[in-house]
């Protein structure tokens, strides 16, 4: 093993990638995944629930109240974002249907403390987003209501559940978990999924363009040369994870326990390559490795997950500060496996080599 | 006609019997096992959990009876000591809880975790009320969802006019229409008490996991329209889009067998025996392509029988197909090297199947979604169907652009192009340049304007996706400026590739007449589409009308615009040679970003 000679395979590897610019659509590819994820959450959160935001609108919406008089009378009154009117159903109905009112609510004369349940109709308008958010905020409203017949009722049930209290007017944080639970292990290991993925077609190249033996006719040797690939691969990763800490950072979002978490990236993502430069290496054929890998990698992924205490959990404990997760254990174990991989690895290269050298 | 269809088949043989020799020996009983290994994963999976965020949360409590709240919620650490002990080291824990009162959270993390809480003890008391003998007094409330259907709603802010809900007088409204009388409705519910006890306990008992994140949606009831006031949220068709992947991953692969089988014509020139035959260039394309075609239904066909779903899944599912194969073949005849192939092919397809996904999310709440034909199967799923129309709507802009693509595709299909050792975008260029006459220069250069229409609405819909995080000013301009420079873009590409090859210098009037058929096919594919687009989905005429007239009124404004972009960048190419293309993209576009900012500003005021 010539370590110069792994240097200059990466170099040529790098050189090909630069030359090629549509690298840049991998990291343009993250950039729209992370961008597309969180306008989804915040997104979709925030037009459903303005006041999720802290720059809550006041909008008030028309409501149109018609039936019995109930206690909900009251609690609509109360709220700053609706207007209710008093109005026969009908009339109600139309001014609705031209969009006059954001919603028509019936209450039934049902006593409170009737068998049957009270059962109010909600009118509101079909597809549309402003329904929607109507929705949302007479919800508020309506479990107050359900509450009060509740307590009326209270002596028919047989069970209450254990009361807990909440402390009032909290900020909601709204996107914390989001932020350290998806999005920060999505962003890390998506250089490490592209990267492996990238190692077969730097492998099955060099078969299908036949360019294989006369790279092995020069000093160096076919492992070396895998390991260079593996070595160019391996060092996108890194940077890449990098990039999206500091980004993040950037965007007020502090990620604890930066370095050790790079470093179970890296060494997670030098497993995936091995395995993945492994699959390459047995089938010399783009579409059957790229297949079989990518199928392998969902597995292996559905597995990991369903683990407690697995690598993308830690990295979500640290990056969160939270305390009593075992770091070095999991970099241990991790690189453990990446070490025996690339044993494998350097034993079929050498094998491959050796045979290509044969002339077989 | 039968010789051409009988080549098609002789070359849909060939292909089959190839990919198999290649694909066949070694791969098919690994592909079986790990398919088998992935049933079980899967399985495995879904019985586990996602174990992703556990123990991202510390609790402290002073009654170990009180776990029994979190319902066993793997992100809580529960930690239970004396009342003095928790007030001293309230530090150490995002979240407190003394004789049943949670202490105000310090922390970012403490205040997300009092969030998780409160979901999860509204999980546990509808556990507790499930549980209830009486099952209208633990749920006394049922409210009756009924949807209005408004005359006005879809083509008032198609027209421009923003008619809002909101209210601002404290006079009741009067509706300016006739009042039908509408009977109240009856006081008791329609729906078997044990009907409405079996929904509850089927939603108690499913982990939302997206509702994780937001705890704003809830699956849609199953149970007719009646919901407790809890269950009351924006639905999301969560099920159903899981289930569409399903669909969509089949379909994701095989596409890449295709894109890899032209690509494999390519290396080493392997594909010449082939061309030179007597057989045309789609003819070999509509050859290579039938295997993965047929493929794709067959996959397709087997999931949607799988999943008993129903039948008329497919119909949808067809444009899409198409349009993945007719993105593939472009792709694997455009990617110089394997990893070029990956980067395109990965992009490509997550943007096309966020572009596909995301829509289908409002199934329920707009039409809007209908933009994307996994709505339907989304709808369809739901029991709800789509109509002749629907599906015109949603599927057009697919069958159009698969259309546009595969034409791309057969006319570069050619020993010149396929073994062209060029960088990428002179690559991309000659593409175009050879789907564009020469003859009739100004015909094809209206045709494509058109024809490229849908393609932009497709990435301006992907911008706005992207600019929406922005805080507000922001997004708003920079929204104006994509879209004007996708425009502009667009518009530009048929100019530079058919008047500007080599070092061509065209006259001006020559200039004139292609800006002027460029900005009419610009406008008249983009109105055509979306007069198309309005007529299919409302059901008044009264709408297409009014859009009509407003339409006509204002015409030669836009076009007066589409023309000065065309314009303005090819008398600067022509004045300073292809290196000013950008500078004049950019001058264009800043006159067509002033030109909507202006215009949207009026409207706002």
């Amino acid at each position: 093993m010539n370590t110069r000679h792994i240097a200059i395979i990466a170099k040529k590897e790098f050189l090909g990638l630069n030359h090629e610019k549509t690298i840049l659509l991998a990291v343009l590819l993250q950039l729209f995944v992370a961008m597309f994820s969180s306008f989804l959450m915040v997104g979709l959160t925030s037009m459903y629930d303005p006041s999720s935001l802290s720059t809550a609108t006041r909008v008030r919406y028309g409501v149109g109240l018609t039936g019995a008089n109930t206690t909900l009378d009251q609690y609509l009154g109360e709220r700053a974002d609706f207007q209710v009117y008093r109005m026969d159903l009908s009339t109600g109905l139309a001014a609705l249907k031209e969009r006059k009112l954001a919603a028509v609510i019936y209450v039934p004369s049902t006593p409170p403390d009737a068998l049957d349940p009270v059962q109010v109709t909600l009118y509101s308008l079909q597809n549309d987003i402003q329904t929607a958010v109507v929705q949302v905020k007479l919800k508020e409203v309506l479990l107050q209501y359900e509450e009060d017949l509740r307590e009326v009722r209270s002596a028919r049930l047989s069970a209450t559940p254990r009361e807990v209290r909440f402390p009032t007017g909290q900020r909601s944080e709204g996107f914390y978990e989001f932020v350290f639970g998806l999005l920060v292990p999505l962003l890390v290991f998506m250089p490490a999924i592209i990267a492996s993925s990238l190692i077969i077609d730097l492998i099955t190249e060099e078969y299908q363009h036949n360019t294989l033996e006369t790279l092995v006719s020069t000093p160096v040797s076919f492992a070396e040369v895998v390991w260079g690939k593996v070595l160019a691969c391996e060092l996108l990763v890194p940077v890449q994870s990098g990039a999206w800490l500091l980004l993040l950072a950037a965007n007020g979002i502090r990620v604890q326990n930066p370095l050790p978490i790079l470093l179970l990236v890296s060494l997670s993502s030098l497993a995936l390559i091995l395995l993945s430069a492994l699959t390459a290496l047995h089938y010399r054929e783009r579409t059957a490795a790229q297949f079989i890998y990518s199928t392998a990698l969902v597995v292996v992924i559905l597995v990991v997950v369903a683990i407690p205490g697995n690598p993308l959990n830690v990295i979500v404990r640290a990056a969160t500060g939270a305390p009593g997760m075992d770091l070095p254990g999991t970099i241990g174990i991790v690189g453990a496996a990446a070490l025996s991989l690339g044993y494998v690895t350097h034993r079929y290269a050498q094998w491959i080599g050796q045979r290509v050298q044969n002339g077989s | 006609m039968m010789g051409t269809l009988a080549s098609v088949f002789t070359i849909a043989r060939w292909e089959v019997k190839r990919s198999f020799t290649t694909l066949g020996r070694n791969v098919l009983p690994v592909a079986v096992v790990l398919f088998l290994l992935l049933m079980l994963a899967t399985g495995f999976t879904a019985q586990s959990g996602m174990h992703l965020q556990d123990g991202i949360y510390s609790l402290g409590i002073d009654d170990p009876g009180l776990s029994a709240i979190l319902g066993g919620d793997a992100r809580f650490r529960v930690f239970s000591a004396e009342e003095s002990t928790l007030q001293a080291n309230r530090g150490a824990y995002d979240l407190v809880i003394i004789q049943g009162r949670v202490l105000r959270p310090l922390t970012d993390r403490g205040r997300a975790a009092l969030k998780t809480l409160d979901r999860d003890y509204a999980r546990y008391v509808s556990s507790v009320y499930n549980r209830e003998e009486d099952l209208f007094a633990a749920y006394p409330l049922w409210i009756d969802l009924q949807a209005v259907k408004s005359e006005i709603s879809f083509d008032a802010t198609q027209s421009g006019q923003y008619l809002s809900l909101q209210q601002r007088s404290g006079e009741p409204p009067v509706p300016g229409g006739p009042v039908e009388a509408v009977a109240t409705p009856a006081p008791q519910l329609p729906v078997p008490e044990d009907a409405l006890r079996e929904g509850l306990k089927r939603e108690e008992g499913t982990p939302d996991q997206i509702s994780r994140y937001t705890g704003l949606f809830s699956r849609e009831p199953e149970y007719s329209t009646f919901r407790t006031p809890s269950q009351l949220s924006p639905p999301l068709p969560f099920d159903s889009i899981i289930f569409v992947f399903a669909f969509i991953f089949p379909l994701y692969f095989t596409s890449q067998f295709f894109m890899m089988s032209i690509m494999n014509e390519r290396i080493e020139r392997k594909g010449e025996v082939l061309l030179s035959g007597p057989v045309a260039p789609s003819v070999i394309i509509a050859g290579k392509m039938l295997p993965y075609l047929l493929g794709m239904v067959g996959v397709s066909t087997v999931v949607i029988l799988a999943a008993g779903a129903p039948l008329a899944v497919l119909l949808p599912l067809v444009p899409v197909i198409l349009f993945f194969l007719a993105s593939a073949l472009l792709i694997g005849m455009v990617s110089r090297s394997f990893k070029e192939l990956s980067f395109i092919s990965i992009f490509f397809s997550t943007v096309a199947t966020s572009y596909l996904f995301f829509p289908s999310i409002f199934a329920q709440v707009h039409v809007i979604s209908l933009i994307s034909p996994l709505t339907l199967i989304v709808l369809q799923l739901q029991g709800e169907g789509f109509t002749a129309g629907q599906y015109l709507y949603s599927t057009a802009l697919f069958y159009l652009t698969s259309g546009v693509l595969f034409y791309a595709g057969a006319v570069n299909f050619n020993a010149e192009r396929l073994f062209s050792e060029l960088a990428f975008f002179p690559r991309v260029r000659d593409f175009i340049a050879a789907s564009l006459s020469r003859d009739h220069p100004f015909r094809s250069v209206f045709l494509m304007n058109t024809l490229l229409i849908p393609f932009i609405f497709m990435v301006q819909m992907m911008a706005l996706v992207l600019f929406f995080n922005l805080p507000m000013p922001w997004s708003l301009l920079l929204l104006i400026g994509a879209a004007a420079f996708i425009e502009e873009f667009a518009k530009s590409i048929g100019v530079y590739t058919l008047f500007f090859e080599g070092d061509a210098r065209p006259g001006g009037k020559t200039l004139v007449l292609a800006s002027v058929a460029t900005g009419a096919g610009f406008l008249f594919g983009e109105k055509l589409f979306l007069l198309v687009m309005l007529t299919q989905i409302t059901d008044s005429v009264f709408g297409s009308i009014l859009f009509l007239q407003q339409g006509i009124l204002l015409l030669w404004m836009p076009l007066l615009l589409h023309i000065t972009g065309v314009l303005v960048v090819s008398l600067v190419i022509r004045a300073g040679g292809t290196r000013w293309y950008l500078p004049g993209l950019m001058a264009a576009t800043l006159i067509h970003g002033l030109y909507n900012l202006y215009f949207i500003m009026g409207w706002m005021r």
